[in-house]
């Protein structure tokens, strides 16, 4: 095929910022095709371009955040690239994470809370190799965050911006499969069937039912899926001081909570929206009771039969607190008493439950 | 008080022409266009709504009173062409023109619906209770109590059994859905309720009941309705003023028992004799 | 660190790679990617015609480096194609300039350029060939007296035979100029028709099958009739940046159904409807089964899951649904901590036999553990 193509030295790899420039029909180097399949036997990944995607998408990605941002809780559609990662498995994120990485970005990466699991180390692995950045484990002193499912124990800051994971992009999905129908009920602002399903599940249980990916309104407009953040996280996205980019890969679509927007879940007035509850326990690691915490199943120190533990499900932030027990939540801010969802001083009345009353 | 003004109401299928209105209507015998095949389901229409006042739009099937009923009603046919004009109390300009959002505001508040087809109406996965929710969430309700008392007592007025409240309307008798329908309808203490063929798919017995329900509650609560029916009989009893549509127009209207005992139109006149 | 379940780090995941690798290594000879290429056809298809990239060296190295899995070995092609520039966009071709191997018309007993059997198993007997236990490398064809027969035939399309008169409806005239690019921009619902074949083109065969399938099976009012299948192979031509005449780059194999569906009760002229279906490689299963969806899809309806475009979209897809079916692997601790939380909260409170339930004395007789909402 490279008889019929030329040899002029097109601008691959800087090409112009007018984007509407077709993606075809502009002659190209064949020396591109040979460079492409010599990376093929290459170890690392040559040949690929920066931070993975070409410029072109990434900047599509970018503008599709923009428009996220400027319409918040509103899901914008984008053409989410096959990634070297399974759909399903941060394919959106690490979209969303390698548009935004530069050179200078520390960037950190959690999966349930530890930075330690396996899905966590491949994608940092896949942003180490292509985009060069620095990782931490350490949520303060990190410029971008991925995250899948949790929102640090750490109080986010203004330069921050937190990439959560999505696997289901609609709230809706809950009450109607359809996408087509959903996307109406959006552009109506006709949340109605989700009251009712509330409604029902109080009727039904004495209290709303609904575990992770509590649907939430986003500036009074959007129905959102905050994806499936525990209801622990789920305050502090309201005014919070921090850029939250929610993107899904499978789904194709971005949406975001931009900073100092007001996050709402739903709830009753006389059955209010609560957290997860941890009566009594306390991290038996590091001690905290003011953070979301998991049962871990251990063998009893007899060796009869297991016991149930509590651990931190922030690893990092248990890491911190097992050397110094007292550490607050906003140590590395210059003011003090910052909300931060759950336990935090001004923190929703409704959000203090430790102890397990109601 | 005039509640509701409607001025030459037009629905039409079709492309239309300028020749559409005078080849159809009762003169014509039809409303089909024969020069472009439109078929004008309702047209030059007037008409108007004392508050707490019931009028009855009666015809035979295809007689244009749905069309004319779902105009009243603001439900947006997509593949219809409309026009003419709606004043309603309390409201600047058409109601025909309205945005979306003053539509459903609207509908949420104001002017409601009891569709003829249970399924148009109801959600039937939902339980009966949720569906009457389901109107006041939309309209902002936040309290679960508020909302479960306002369910119990429309529940009580309408005669549904308050222990099926909480079971899916899918399991509701016909007669039961229809009411957990008007029961929805007047959740939102509405000015005007327009019901179309409210006895479709009952049994006599079961009409006479929920008919009889509806007067009272009708009463009660002082609204305003619009019966469409092609049952005279259904309008006879609910309505206090009657309009007769054919071939899409409004052929004969005045007092219900001026109409039944005194028609001046030759299809009306058919149409008592019929029944009687 | 033992208090959080799994903990990896990057040598983990290495070891678990080497593993994996181990795994493709025994005693006999390496498989030369060439050998995939020649002689596992049907899996470099499935995986050239899932993945959206026509390239028989690439993905005879994916399906080895997949291990076989076709899925997988998709994924890696699309993964990759994902990074490379495009040079030019292909021109049109009709698909009756194909030179097809294979062409059968289960329509008509005699169509214009014949039935051509070409090169199939669909009647040999299902039996183990225990011969080939040790290989068997004599050519079968190796005495056929064939004659030179000059330039191949252009087969005339059966569909186009019912077109002439009048008795297939015609496909709607394209409104763009330019095709959507699914890979490129999203698909919305309802999705327009270029949309909906290319995500069927690129679906995952075993799920356009089935669903397919279901339509057949009585899910769906489509039940069409075969036009013709024809495997062959079909141009690539660009127009060359220069003289600005199209010229031929390369040759594709794809396999292509069309098929007539009674569906014309509604129509003031009573036509067939029709479908299509297209696939890169030979894979006469793929392409029948998206005929059939095809044409099920035009009758959109939510009647059946096959009618329903929204529905058959969502689900075709192999990469979306491989990787969201094995997502189900990675940890769940805090959403599952969540449910926890909900579960318990509910049993508490049914125990305690809460004033605010309506129906306090019918409490059901089973925990509601399956209205805990656990979707993520």
């Amino acid at each position: 095929m490279t008889d019929h193509t030329t040899t002029d030295d097109a601008p691959s790899d800087d090409r112009s910022f007018d984007d509407s420039a077709p993606d075809g029909g502009m002659p190209v180097s064949t020396a591109s095709v040979d460079a492409a399949l010599e990376s093929l036997d290459d170890d690392g990944l040559t040949g690929y371009n920066y931070a993975y995607l070409d410029e072109h998408t990434k900047r599509e990605v970018r503008r599709s955040m923009l428009k996220a941002v400027a319409i918040p809780g509103h899901q914008v559609p984008y053409a989410s690239r096959p990634m070297p990662l399974a759909r399903g498995w941060g394919t959106g994120g690490i979209q969303a994470s390698l548009s935004l990485l530069g050179p200078e970005d520390r960037f950190k990466v959690i999966d349930q809370g530890a930075d330690e699991s396996v899905n966590a180390a491949n994608i940092r692995r896949l942003a180490e190799t292509t985009a060069e950045v620095e990782t931490t484990t350490d949520t303060t002193d990190a410029d971008l965050i991925q995250s899948r499912h949790r929102i640090p124990e750490e109080v986010l800051t203004a330069g921050q911006r937190l990439v959560l994971q999505v696997p289901i992009t609609d709230a809706l999905r809950k009450v109607d499969p359809s996408d087509a129908a959903n996307r109406r009920r959006h552009a109506h602002k006709n949340y109605g069937k989700m009251w009712v399903h509330l409604y029902e599940n109080v009727v039904e249980y004495g209290e709303i039912n609904i575990a992770s990916r509590y649907p939430t309104m986003v500036a009074g407009r959007y129905l959102m899926d905050p994806s499936p953040i525990p209801r622990w996280d789920v305050p502090k996205l309201d005014d919070a001081d921090h850029l939250t980019v929610l993107a899904a890969g499978r789904e194709a679509r971005i949406y975001a909570v931009p900073p100092h927007t007001a996050v709402e879940p739903l709830a009753f007035e006389d059955r209010d929206f609560t957290v997860e509850r941890f009566p009594e326990q306390a991290c038996h690691a590091c001690g905290s009771t003011d953070t979301y915490l998991v049962e871990v199943s251990e063998e009893s120190a007899d060796e009869d039969g297991f016991e149930t533990r509590y651990a931190c499900n922030d690893s990092s932030f248990c890491r911190k607190r097992r050397e110094n027990p007292e550490l607050p939540k906003d140590h590395h801010l210059d003011r003090e008493g910052v909300d931060w969802g759950p336990e935090t001083p001004d923190g929703d009345a409704s959000t203090a439950q430790r102890g397990g009353s109601e | 008080m005039t509640l509701l003004e409607a001025e030459n109401l037009q629905t039409r299928y079709g492309p239309g022409c300028s020749q559409c209105i005078a080849s159809t209507g009762d003169g014509a015998g039809t409303n089909q266009c024969p020069h472009c095949d439109t078929v004008v389901a309702c047209a030059e229409a007037d008409l108007g709504v004392e508050a707490g006042e019931v009028l009855g739009i009666v015809g035979e099937s295809g007689s244009g009173k749905s069309s004319l009923a779902e105009l009243l009603a603001l439900e947006r046919d997509e593949d219809a062409t409309t026009a003419g004009e709606v004043r309603y109390a309390g409201h600047d300009g058409n109601l025909l023109d309205v945005d979306y959002e003053t539509r459903h505001a609207l509908r949420t508040g104001e002017i409601a619906l009891v569709h003829q087809h249970i399924r148009d109406g109801l959600n039937l996965e939902f339980t009966g209770g949720g569906n009457v929710a389901e109107k006041l969430l939309s309209a902002g309700n936040r309290s679960y109590e508020d909302v479960r008392d306002r369910v119990r007592t429309l529940f009580e007025a309408t005669e549904i059994p308050l222990a099926r409240m909480d079971d899916p309307a899918s399991t509701y008798s016909g007669g039961m859905q229809r009411r957990v329908q008007i029961a929805r309808a007047l959740a939102t203490d509405p000015d005007l309720i327009v019901l179309d063929e409210p006895t479709t798919g009952l049994d006599v017995s079961v009409q006479a009941r929920v008919l009889d329900m509806f007067r009272r509650v009708q009463r009660e609560e002082g609204v305003a309705a619009i019966v469409v029916s092609h049952d005279l009989s259904v309008v006879r009893l609910l309505a206090d003023r009657t309009l007769v549509m054919r071939h899409g127009r409004i052929v004969e209207s005045g007092l219900t028992d001026r109409v039944m005992e005194d028609p001046h139109h030759e299809y009306t006149q058919t149409l008592i004799n019929s029944v009687i | 660190m033992g208090y959080v379940a799994v903990t990896a780090g990057e040598e983990i995941i290495e070891r678990a790679e080497q593993l994996f690798e181990k795994q493709r290594l025994d005693e006999d000879e390496e498989l030369a990617v060439g050998q995939i290429d020649g002689q596992l056809g049907r899996l470099t298809g499935q995986a050239m015609s899932e993945g959206g990239l026509y390239a028989p060296r690439l993905a005879a190295l994916a399906v080895k480096q997949a291990q076989g899995d076709t899925v997988e070995a998709a994924f890696l092609l699309r993964a990759y194609r994902s990074t490379l520039e495009r040079f030019d966009e292909s021109t049109t071709v009709e698909p009756s300039e194909m030179i097809a191997s294979r062409r059968v018309s289960p329509a008509f007993k005699d169509v214009p350029g014949g039935q051509i059997l070409g090169a199939t198993k669909d009647y040999t007997q299902r039996l183990l060939d225990f011969d080939l236990f040790d290989g068997d490398t004599t050519d079968p064809t190796a005495d056929w007296d064939i004659d030179d027969e000059g330039e191949p035939e252009e087969l005339t399309n059966v569909t186009e035979l019912l077109r002439e008169e009048g008795l297939l409806h015609a496909p709607e005239e394209a409104t763009v100029d330019e095709p959507t690019d699914t890979t490129r921009e999203s698909v919305t619902h309802p999705p327009a028709r270029d949309a909906v074949l290319q995500e069927l083109a690129r679906g995952e065969t075993g799920a356009v099958t089935a669903l397919g399938y279901s339509a057949l099976r009585g899910y769906g009012q489509v039940h069409p009739t075969l036009a013709e299948v024809r495997v062959g192979r079909l141009p690539v031509r660009i127009d060359h940046p220069y003289t600005g005449e199209a010229v031929t780059v390369t040759h594709t194999e794809v396999t292509e159904s069309e098929a007539v569906v009674p569906v014309y009760e509604k129509r003031a002229d009573p036509q067939f409807a029709f479908g299509y279906g297209l696939t890169f490689g030979r894979n006469e299963r793929k392409a029948i089964g998206m005929t059939v969806l095809d044409a099920s899809i035009q009758l959109d309806s939510e009647a059946e899951p096959a009618e329903n475009p929204e529905f058959v979209l969502d689900t075709i897809d192999g990469m979306d649904s491989f990787g969201f079916i094995e997502h189900l692997k990675l940890p769940h601790y805090v959403t599952f901590q969540s449910i926890l939380d909900r579960i318990r909260s509910i049993r508490e409170r049914q125990r305690a036999g809460d004033e605010s339930k309506v129906r306090a004395d019918e409490q059901p007789a089973e925990p509601p553990t399956q209205g805990a909402s656990d979707d993520d």
